[in-house]
Formats: structure tokens, sequence, C-alpha cells
């Protein structure tokens, strides 16, 4: 207890930790030390930028040679595919427990060449691989074959197996056990030959899966209607399919001791900063955990303050929000068996935003981001501010609807409090459980519960209408968060804002918000403040976000928190044709 | 011995925080007091004052060019080593201390007889620490940001209820043109430039803003900007509330808001005027208690400001408490407003001139 | 860390438990009063009337909506007491609408009642003041709206009335307060009354002003409060102005002079104004009159006595012409315009002169010599309220007639014994 008390009280210094902090690239320092120009805050310090810029660099380059040297996975076991395959058979049954393991297929052969015949295996999981493929393409080319003509060394024979015998476009040669055996558990077919002292691994991957198909959480009415899936390459490709660019990295990671689940970072090689790159480089090689099932976990494993009250990586499902912001300079972490894939550096406008915005021409875009932002605000502070208000500042409300409340609360036995919590509770279960309930009653039932309970409390004389009218729109506000869990984070504060508010009205209202916003300017997203656009004031905050959005023609410059490499996204006329117009105006005239 | 900073932010995040610094007791009595020293013309003194403010502030860029990073207590240690920087630091120290627990004592009064009579004094009072405390953790960093986001808004709010009472301005309240006299305005008002007192916040903000031209844009944009909100306040009140009668009122800007009224339903909007003369309040309170922490620490040459917090909000809340009343808190706070100009213009201005003489030995430190 | 946060959080909450809402009053804990009336007490000084609303009735529209409490009492807020101990809810006056003093009390004065209304931050301000020519008390009994059941609203559309009949004026708190405190104007509030008539038999030409005046008959606005002679409906009548001098009421104006001070002081909107018809005294020109321009004053000190001139700009519509006079051309427009032009002078000139040993500069005129001075020690020595009744006024009115309406002439009537004309 005294320790307890101790350390409660008493002041521990703080460890010396240093905070990434996105920066910018060399490039960008010399360019605007030249300038010596005064654009935003983050560059107003050239001088030691520059410094800090070389430490970075030389971080990235020392360990981009330690990449290059070491493939991932390597590191772990020794040991070498024997040449004999008596040893390699005795080496794969005992680690995959054969024959207790029941899917996995171990499939021995012979190769007869001339008049010698081989022994080989191969091994591979059932329901994981294409039957077909194995069949047609591994072992009738291997067994059937004849005039296998062994001359030279042992390298020949395997470029020979390799280049004419087997029809595989992913077919990989490895001298290591852990490889091949990554191979196969992620359905692959892992070949084994007498003689030689490398295994193939060919991908025969052919498991079940979902198809694209629309995405769940985040719909459009304008605009693309795909969504991703669970198949990791699926996933990069839809994104790929949209930003048709060499320069698109997908640099894989395994994540993961038992699950070892891919994942793949997705960036621009000529676009997004470095230092970010290697960052979530870092971050990602860095995690250590026993299973990784969904990017929800990676979120969690890559954010820097669990506690925080924004989220600080965006979950999307659509490749189009992806692509759109990889090609802003962000980075994409796509987790496989995940639909949801991770975007960061990430700002609050960024999670304020819907894909319309962009899609939609520009007065219909902005009616919708108003409402938006009005259902947000009614999500947040609509309970709080009508218990603040009944309960301290009853002179602002109009006479006549002061009347009506009080008729209405007249017979309800609860103070107001008590039954806003109360309804607010009932809410977040009918939402809760309208999850739960299976097939196509779960909404059905939702709503036929939300009405009936309703409509059943303020006949009962539990609840007022009044009341029932604002958790009612609260609830729609809060579907109206783009972000499903900006919106969750929205649900929590809500209950505080009921409590403050009903501790001391607008006092406690204001209270609220003001500590809300020193958390949200605390929290960082990737060493990005996520109120970036207005809280550190940055050059060309009006470029896109904000509340207003400009016309497509005139977002010229890339965000430049993010200080990518290449700052320009269009040219200063990205319409040609109006300077044509122009042009052709002038000429009419001077006939 | 120039700090080595990693934090740094633009010149419109310090000048909004020096601007809510300035500006906060707009919110108070700063109007009334107008009024009590140049009855009618009251906005004409606050034109004065913010022109002299404008014309010191000017003479202190001027002789601040040397100097380029440096805050005061830099300023004290190149002029006489630990002794000076020490002396600086206790006067300015001194100077905060005073003023911190009166506007803390002001703002939770004025919100007991606005919107909680019934709640004691403390209570409300620990609202407001709390925001203070949870501020100051978070660090100059987070409160210069928020009050990038806040302060427009405020602006926003304020200047609706500005527009909101403008139908009830009469151009003949403000006649008499000179109100009580030239003499009066213009020779026993000019201590009134100490309503500018919270600009004192850009001499500590300059390492954190680094080059000389941030540092003459946040000084001059605070001072114009504070300027131009006080001008509008002051003139719009004048405007409505004549002389005698405005002298009454408590809460000037208050009693503004009161008049705002839109037809027959949106009516006595004064209370949403709460939220951002609370967040107004907050964010001063914060940077007060910050800047309280910050210079103790740097004049001691303390490693940490973290743990003064506590102390320091424990000892502004003893001495927000200790006043009898809340007119007694106001004779404070009037004190204050006739020495403050000493501390904010006339205290720079002669370190200033003598670290110009003392420039030569002490230059070789001042770039390590 | 964790354990610091658990314990952090623990203490937030338990004080929050402990402290917890001082000042929360649920909405249906409150008795909300809508009319508060003050007269002078028969043994002690105050007889304070209030009148609450019932929110049960008023939302669902059956019986009386109000319920009226009287009690004396030394002061407003020792009333307020007394009334709480036999009201079960807590009487709250932010949502009051009227306040209500006798015209006995009003002549005493009333300014610290209205200073502490000014000083309690309930009391709204566009609250209306509001002298009774009766008590408060009979008042407030008899005002029960008719048109709707929510009497607080009755109250403020009853009370904006003068917007379009200029019969009263704008007299909210905040405007009494200000301009009771102002060096260069008087204040004033609505005249209100209880109508005494049971049967219209017993309507009473000398409740009228009109003889006063020189009018012939009465004209709309020759009445006070509480004279209009009107059967049926509520009793209770909003009618007139009642002039105030530091506080104290020292006169009372019909409507017709409510009307001409609109006109003078700059806040009239639009009214129907019957003028006599200039070529048929029987008959009346009746016009739909608007402000054209706010007014000017120009005061001229001369001998030490100010000579007061104001310019009135107005503009109207014709609305009927009783004989049927051709006034819709050019040329005759003149003489309807004239004729309007010198009846309202004329109005106007009598109410100036009737406010002047009253001290009421009830238009505003020393705005104008105010701003003629630079310092305000001198504009004290002037002693303006008192100099008013000093005064010679000036009045330049000018009417222009600007439409007909859907006529442009008025055709008789056809019958056996020629064309009727009135």
């Amino acid at each position: 207890m005294k320790n307890f008390l101790e350390n409660l009280l008493l002041f521990k210094e703080p460890k010396q930790t240093e905070k990434f902090i996105l920066k910018e690239n060399k490039q960008d320092t010399e360019k605007d030390s030249e300038k010596a120009s005064n654009k935003n805050p983050s560059q107003k310090s050239n001088k030691s930028k520059e410094k800090d810029g070389d430490t970075f660099l030389d971080k990235i380059l020392g360990s981009n040679q330690g990449d290059d040297e070491q493939e991932p996975g390597a590191e772990k076991k020794e040991e070498k595919i024997s040449k004999k395959l008596s040893t390699n058979l005795k080496y794969m049954k005992k680690v995959y427990s054969i024959p207790k393991n029941g899917d996995i297929v171990l499939r021995a052969f012979d190769i007869v060449v001339k008049d010698k015949t081989i022994p080989a295996f191969i091994l591979f999981y059932d329901g994981m691989t294409d039957r077909e493929v194995i069949n047609n393409y591994i072992l009738t080319p291997l067994m059937l074959l004849s005039n296998l003509d062994i001359k030279g060394n042992e390298r020949k024979i395997i470029d020979y197996i390799k280049n004419h015998i087997l029809p595989q476009s992913q077919l990989n040669e490895t001298s290591e056990y852990t490889s091949v055996i990554d191979e196969i558990n992620f359905g692959g077919c892992g070949i084994f030959i007498d003689g030689i002292d490398v295994a193939f691994a060919a991908d025969v991957k052919g498991w079940e899966h979902r198809n694209v198909e629309r995405p769940n959480s985040e719909q459009v009415l304008r605009g693309p209607q795909e969504g991703f899936t669970e198949i990791l390459r699926v996933n990069t490709a839809l994104v790929r399919k949209i930003l048709k660019d060499e320069k698109l990295i997908v640099e894989d990671v395994i994540i993961g001791k038992r699950s070892k689940t891919p994942c793949s970072m997705l960036y621009l090689r000529d676009i997004t900063n470095e230092s970010l790159v290697e960052e979530m480089r870092r971050r990602l090689e860095s995690i250590k955990i026993d299973y990784l099932i969904d990017s929800g976990e990676l979120e969690q494993l890559l954010e820097e303050s669990s506690l925080s009250v924004v989220p600080q990586l965006m979950a999307t499902e659509r490749p189009d929000m992806v692509a759109a912001h990889i090609a802003d300079g962000k980075i994409g972490v796509i987790v496989h068996g995940s639909p949801f894939v991770l975007l960061a550096p990430v700002t609050l406008v960024d999670l304020l935003q819907s894909p319309e915005d962009a899609y939609m021409r520009l007065p219909y875009a902005h009616l919708l981001r108003f409402v938006r932002f009005l259902g947000i605000f009614f999500s947040l502070l609509l309970p709080g501010l009508y218990i603040a208000i009944t309960s301290f500042h009853q002179e602002m409300i109009p006479t006549d609807l002061v009347f009506s409340i009080e008729a209405s609360r007249e017979v309800v036995p609860f103070p107001s409090v008590v039954e806003l919590l109360l309804m607010e509770v009932m809410f977040e279960l009918i939402r809760e459980a309208g999850i739960r309930i299976p097939g196509p009653i779960g909404p059905t039932l939702g709503i036929i519960g939300a009405l009936i309970l309703g409509q059943a409390a303020v006949e009962a004389s539990i609840v007022s209408p009044i009341l029932i009218i604002i958790v009612a729109i609260t609830g729609i506000g809060s579907f109206a968060v783009p972000n499903y869990s900006l919106g969750l984070s929205f649900r929590v504060l809500r209950f505080g804002y009921i409590f403050l508010g009903a501790m001391a009205g607008f006092l406690g209202i204001t209270l609220g918000l003001f500590i809300q916003g020193i958390l949200f300017v605390n929290s960082k997203s990737f060493g990005v403040p996520v109120t970036i656009p207005t809280g550190p004031k940055t050059a060309t905050s009006f470029s896109n976000n904000r509340l207003i959005r400009l016309p497509l023609w005139k977002q010229e410059r890339r965000a430049d928190y993010l200080n990518t490499q290449d700052d320009t996204k269009q040219p200063k006329i990205s319409r040609k044709w109006t300077e044509d117009n122009k042009k052709r105006k002038g000429d009419g005239d001077e006939e | 011995m120039a700090m080595k900073n990693k934090i740094t932010f633009g010149s419109f995040e310090a000048s909004c925080i020096t601007i809510t610094l300035i500006t906060t007791q707009l919110f108070l009595n700063l109007p009334r007091a107008m009024m009590e020293v140049a009855w009618t013309a009251a906005w004409l003194l606050t034109a004065y004052v913010s022109v002299i403010a404008l014309l010191l502030f000017f003479i202190i860029d001027r002789l601040y060019r040397p100097f380029e990073g440096k805050d005061l207590l830099d300023l004290g240690e190149h002029i006489g080593g630990n002794i000076g920087r020490i002396i600086v630091g206790i006067i300015v120290l001194l100077f905060l201390i005073y003023i911190t627990p009166v506007i803390l004592r002001e703002f939770s009064e004025n919100m007991k007889i606005i919107a909680l009579t019934r709640s004691p004094l403390s209570f409300v009072l620990l609202f407001f620490l709390t925001g203070m405390i949870i501020a100051s953790y978070a660090g100059l960093e987070s409160i210069v940001r928020l009050s990038a986001i806040i302060v427009p808004i405020i602006a926003v709010g304020y200047l609706m209820i500005i527009t909101g009472s403008l139908r009830y301005i009469d151009f003949s309240r403000i006649t008499p043109w000179l109100g009580s006299g030239p003499y009066e305005i213009f020779v026993k008002g000019a201590p009134r430039i100490s309503v500018f007192a919270g600009i004192i916040l850009v001499y500590f903000l300059y390492p954190f803003i680094r080059t000389k031209k941030n540092f003459t844009t946040v000084g001059y944009a605070s001072v114009v900007f504070s300027g131009l909100f006080f001008f509008i306040g002051v003139l719009i009140f004048s405007l409505i509330f004549q002389y005698p009668t405005g002298t009454e009122s408590f809460l000037p800007i208050y009693e503004l808001a009161r008049l705002v009224e839109y037809g027959r339903f949106f009516q006595r909007l004064e209370s949403m005027f709460v939220i951002i003369w609370v967040a107004s309040a907050l964010l001063h309170l914060s940077i007060l208690l910050f800047l309280i922490a910050y210079v103790f620490k740097k004049t001691f040459k303390l490693k940490y400001y973290k743990p003064l917090i506590i102390p320091f909000s424990i000892i502004i809340f003893s001495l927000a408490i200790f006043s009898h009343n809340l007119l007694s808190a106001i004779e404070l706070e009037k004190h204050f407003r006739t020495f403050a100009w000493m501390v904010t213009f006339l205290l720079p201005i002669v370190l200033l001139i003598i670290a110009r003489f003392v420039k030569q030995p002490a230059k070789k430190e001042g770039e390590s | 860390m964790n354990k610091k946060i658990v314990f952090l959080i623990l203490v937030i909450l338990s004080s929050a438990l402990l402290t917890s809402c001082f000042d929360s009053k649920e909405i249906d804990e409150k008795a909300y009063i809508i009319a508060l009336g003050l007269d002078k007490g028969k043994n002690n000084y105050l007889n304070m009337t209030l009148q609450l609303a019932l929110p049960n009735k008023i939302t669902s529209g059956e019986g009386e909506s109000t319920s009226t409490t009287t009690v004396e009492t030394p002061t407003l807020y020792a009333g307020l007491n007394m009334i709480n101990t036999y009201i079960s809810k807590e009487v709250d006056f932010t949502h009051c609408k009227v306040v209500v003093f006798s015209k006995e009390l009003a002549q005493e004065g009333i300014h610290d009642y209205i200073h502490a209304m000014i000083r309690g931050r309930e009391f709204r301000g566009s609250m209306f003041v509001a002298v009774s020519t009766g008590t408060a008390e009979e008042f407030i009994e008899n005002a029960t709206p008719i048109l709707e059941m929510n009497p607080a609203k009755s109250y403020e559309m009853n009370f904006r009335s003068y917007e379009y009949t200029g019969f009263t004026g704008d007299t909210t708190l905040t405007n009494f307060y200000m301009l009771a405190e102002c060096s260069c104007r008087q204040a004033f509030a609505t005249l209100v009354g209880v109508n005494p008539y049971e049967d219209s038999d017993e309507f009473d030409p000398k409740n009228s002003t009109f003889r006063e005046k020189g009018h012939d008959r009465p004209l709309e606005g020759d009445f006070y409060a509480g004279k209009i002679p009107k059967v049926y409906g509520t009793k209770s009548e909003v009618m007139g102005i009642a002039a105030f001098d530091g506080g104290r009421m020292v006169g009372e104006f019909d409507g017709q002079e409510a009307l001409f001070h609109q006109m003078l002081y700059g806040t009239y909107q639009s009214s129907y104004i019957s003028i006599p018809d200039p070529k048929n005294p029987d008959a009346f020109v009746i016009l739909n009159v608007n402000q054209g321009r706010k007014p000017t004053h120009h005061v001229e000190m001369i001998n030490d006595a100010p000579i007061n001139s104001a310019k009135v700009q107005l503009e109207a519509d014709i609305l009927s012409i009783q004989s049927g006079f051709n006034y819709e051309n050019t040329d005759n427009i003149q003489i309807l315009e004239n004729a309007a032009e010198e009846h309202i002078k004329k109005g106007m000139l009598r109410f100036l002169n009737k406010t002047r040993p009253m001290h009421a500069d009830l238009c505003g005129f020393g705005r104008d010599l105010k701003m003629k001075y630079l310092l305000w020690e001198e504009w004290e020595k002037v002693h303006w309220l008192k100099k008013y009744a000093e005064s010679k006024f000036n009045v330049d009115v000018e009417v222009k007639i600007r439409r007909p309406g859907l006529m442009v002439r008025s055709a008789p009537a056809k019958g056996s014994e020629g064309d009727v004309m009135k």
C-alpha cells in the first residue's frame, strides 16, 4: 500500500524515449533550405531538421543493407535439405506428425528415367490446394516422364526439372526445410526428389473463399461497389487494378509465430515519405505474436497509444479508398484473412470523410458533409446538452417547449439523467443484440424491439416522449460517422458528456469538450497529429479537407503533413481544355 | 545557453494562444473598466491604448533583433548569469502567481452568478482546475494546438454576440465624444495598456517559434487582433449601454449576450455563450499554469516541469479562495491592471537595453 | 501505471458522486410564472400577484391554463419565499413574460424593482413592463387567453401588437431600464387595464378622450386601456403608454398619442389611421400608414430654452374613401396628403405639449443636443430633462400616398334616388 501511494504521489523520472515524428525526407529539406521558406510550421526549422534528416537517412541505409542479407524466417532453423530422400521423408513426417495428422497428404511415387527409378514424394494439405493442378501439372509430368537425360552435375537436374518439366508459374526452389514448410502451410505443394539437395515448392493454392462482394460497412450510392475479401492476393490485386503503376510496392511481411499470417505493406515508391515507410516496416517486423487473425488486431499492435480516443489507423473495406490514400502518400497494410485494410497515418478529417465526398459534385458533397457533421454532433453531444439545458439552463428553452416538456415529464418517476441513461443503455443493447440476432430477422427485430419498447415505455410513463426523440436522433446521428471505430469512440464519450452535463450543465460540457480537445490534439498517428489541418495549421490545409472541399481541379498539392517526396498532385491547370477554350475564343475575336 | 527545443509551432498557433491570454478579460470586466475611466469615450481609450501597445511592441521588436530565439530568462542570464536569470524569473513568477488565482476566482464566481447559483465555489473552482491540470500535463504543444482550433470558434461566437445585439445600438450613447475629458483619457488612461499584459507570453514563446520573423508576426498579430476585439467589444458595449448604466453591469459582454434574441423562439441564448466563455477561460488558465511551471523550471534549471504542476495548482487554488469575496478579487485585479505594464513592457525594454551593452562578452555563450 | 489510472478514475467518480448536481433542477420541479403583478399593499408595502402556467392544462387543452395567487409582502423576494411555502413546486421567473405595476405604485417610483429584476439572472430582458390603470391584480386575474391555450404566448403576442396597431410601444424590460437611466430620454411603459362593460348599452363617450382633442367623435385611438367600448371576450386591454420621470410615473397617454409617440420616436411600423375627409367632414379616409424614414430631431437652444424640431416622413396606402371623392389622381391626392399631414401634425403637437410639463422627453430630442457636446461634464450641466419643460416644438410631417389599393376611382352606388354618396 505504501508503495502504491508512493508510486502515485511521487514523481518518477520518465524514461527517455524518442518518439517517431514524421519529418521531411532528404530531398525535401534540401530543396526547402535553399528556398528558406516559412510555408508551414514543420518546415520552420530547417537547420536542425537537416541534422535529424541525416541520421534518419543513415538509419534507413543501415537497415536496408540488413534486409538484403537475411530473408524472413531464414534465421530460425539452419537445417538444410538432405540429398537422401529417406532423410527428407523422415524429417517431414516428424514435422507434420504423419500419420497422426489427418489432412496432410503425402504421396510417394517414382520417376522413371530410362532404366533408373528415382523415388520422390510430394506433400500438401488436402483442402487448401487445388487437386486438379497437382494431378495434371505436377504428378503427370513427373510420373509419366521418360527420356530424362541426366548428364552433367546435379545443378543441371534441378534446372531441367524447373525449366522443362514442371509447368508451374510459381515454383520455388529451396534448400531449407523451413521455407518449403512455410509454403506447404500456406497451401503449397512440396516436391522432394531423391538425389538432389533442394526441394521444390509449387503454388497450388486452392482453398474455398468468398468472392469479391459489396463492402458491408461502407456502402456508397455513387462510386465503385467492390469490397475487399479475405484473400491477400485478391486484395492486392484490387488495389493494383486501380493504381496501375509499377511504383506501387507491395512489401510482404509475415506476422505471427503460429498463424504466420502474410501481410502486405502497400505504398508508392516515389511518393510516400521514406521515413514513414521505414517506420511502418520497423513496427511490422518487430511484432512478435502467437497468432494474428484480423487487421483489427494488427491495428492494436501498431498504434502508439492504446487508450487514445482517436483511432490511429483507419480500417476500410473499400479498395478505392485505399488506392486514393496510397496515391496521396499514405501506407496501406493488408492482412491475409481480413477484408479490412489499414491505412496510416490518418487524421481526424480522414476519419470523418466518406468516399462519396470525392465522387459527388461539389454542392451535393457539401450538403452531405454538413449533414454528416450534424449527425456526429448529435451523436456526441445531444444527450449531454439535453440534460444540461433541462436541468441547469431552463431559461433558454423556448417557453412553449418548456411547458410541453414539463407536461410530458410530469408522470415520469425518474430524474431525467436516469431516464436518459436507461434509454441510452436500452438503445445500445438493441444495437448490440441486433448484430447477434441471426439471419434476416436481425434488423427487423431491432427496429420492432425499439419501436415497441419505446412506445410501451412512454405509455407506461417510464420515459417521456421527448426523451425518446432525443435518443432516437442520437442513435441515427451515430450511424452517420463514416468510420466505425471513431463512431464507437463517440458512443463511449457520449456517456461522459451525460455525466458532465448532469453535474454542472454547460460548464461540465465545456470542460468535457476541452479535455476531449486536449486528448485529440495530443494523439498522433505515425508521428502525425490527428487534428492536423487545424491543430497545427499547415500550408495546404485548404487543399482538400477540413470543412469545405475544393473542386477537384483545384486540389493541386498533396497533404502537407505527409511530407511526400512529390508535393504536386496535378499541374496548376489540370483541365487543359479550359485553356484551349480561351485560345479558341481569342482566335474567333481576331477574325 | 540556448535551449534545444524539440517542440516548435507556427505563428498562427502562437498568435492564437497569445490572443486568448490577452483578450479573455474582455469576458470579465474590460468594457466596464474602460467605461469607468473614459465614460462615454471608452472606445477612444481602447483605441488609444491599443496604439500605444503597438508602438511599445514595435520598440521591443526592434530591440529584440540581436537576440533571436531567446526568452526573457535567457536575456536575464545573458546580462547577469544565474543571478540575472533568477531575478527575472522571480519577477515574472510573482507576476503570474498574482494574476492566475485572481482570474480563476473571477471566472468561477462569475460562473456561479450566471449559471450555478447554488453550487459551492470550490466545486466550480475544481472544474476549472481539472481542465488546467490536464492541459498543463499534456504540455505546451497541446495547449497551443488546441488554441488554434478553439480560438477561431470563440471569435465566431463572440462576433455572433456582437451582431446579435446590433439592433440596440444608438450613436447618441457614445456622445459626448470625449467623455471624461482628454486629460483623463490620454494621461490617466495610459496605464491601461496593462490590458495587453498577456503579451508577456510572446517573450516566452520565442524559443518555440524560433525565427525573428515569426516573433514579429506573432507579436503584431496578437496586439492588432486583441486590440480589434477589445475595440469592437467596447464600442458595441458603449453603443448599447450608455455611460452611467454601463458601469453598473458586472459582466458587460454577458449583458450583450442577454440581448441576443431571434423572434419569440430563440431567446436568452446567453447560456450558449457560457460555452465559449468557459472554453476561453480554460485555455487562458491552462496556459498561465503551464507558464508558471515552465518559468519556475527554467529559472532554477530543473529538468522537468510536470512535477511542479500539482503543487502550483494547489497554491493557486488556495490563493483563489483566499479573498473574502468577489469584490476584493476584482479590487486585486484592478491593482494588477495598474502595474502589469511594468512587467510586460518596461521589464523587457530595460532588459533588452542592458543586454545590448553587455553583448560582447556573452555572445559566445549565447550561441552554444 | 494502470493502478494510477484506476485510482484517478475512482477519485473522479467518487468526487462526482459526492458533490454532484447542486443546481440541477428538473423542469417538472419548477413552477413557471408568466406574469408578475405588483400593487401597493393595504397593510404592507406590496401586494404581489403571480400568474402560474399549468403545463398539463396547456398541453391537454382542457380547462384554465393558468392559476393566480396574491400575497401581501414587504419585498419582491420575501413574497416569493412566502408563495413557495404553499405552492408545491419552486417558483421560477425565467419564463415570466410581463410585469404589471399598478398606477399607484408606479407613481411612487418603480426603479428599485426594475433594478432587482436586472440584477437577478432569472428575469428575461424581453419581459414587458406595463402599468395598470386599475390594480395589477385585477388585470392579471382577467387576462385569460382566448385564442391560444398557452398564456405566455398570449401575452407575448398581445404586447407585441404595437407592431401593427401602433397603440402601445416596445416596452421590454431592457428598453425600459436603459431609457430610465438615460440622461436624454425618458422611459415609458405599456398601459393596461380591465374593461368595465358588461353590455354594449353601457358604452359611455365620457371614457374617450376625443373631446379634449377636438375630434367630433372618438377615433380609434382615443381611449386609454380599460376604457375601450367593447364587450365579450377577454376583459384585459392593452392600449396607450405611461410616461416616467426618474422611475416615477408622471402621466398617461392614450392609443393615438402612443402612435404619434412611436412615429416621433422611430419605432413605428404600420397601422390603419382614419383621417377626417377634407371634402366631407362627416366621412373618413382610411390610410394604411408606414414610416418612410426614421424621424430626425433637431434641437436649438435659444435663450437657454430649447426649440425642438422633428421631421417625420410617412408613406401611406389608401384603404377606404367613404365619401367616394375621386382622390385617386395626381392633383387630388395632394389634397388628401395635406389633410393627413395636418391631422397628424396637430395630434403630434398636442402630444408633445402634453409631455412638456411632465419633463418626459419620450421622443428623444435630447439625443440631438447631447451629440453636440464634447465633454460629459458640460452635458451634465445642461440638465436636459429639467430644461425640457421649457421647450417649444416644431413638427414637420410629410405624408406621401403611394398606392390607391386595388381601385383607382370610386364609382357611386346606383339607386332609385340616383347616385348614393356619403
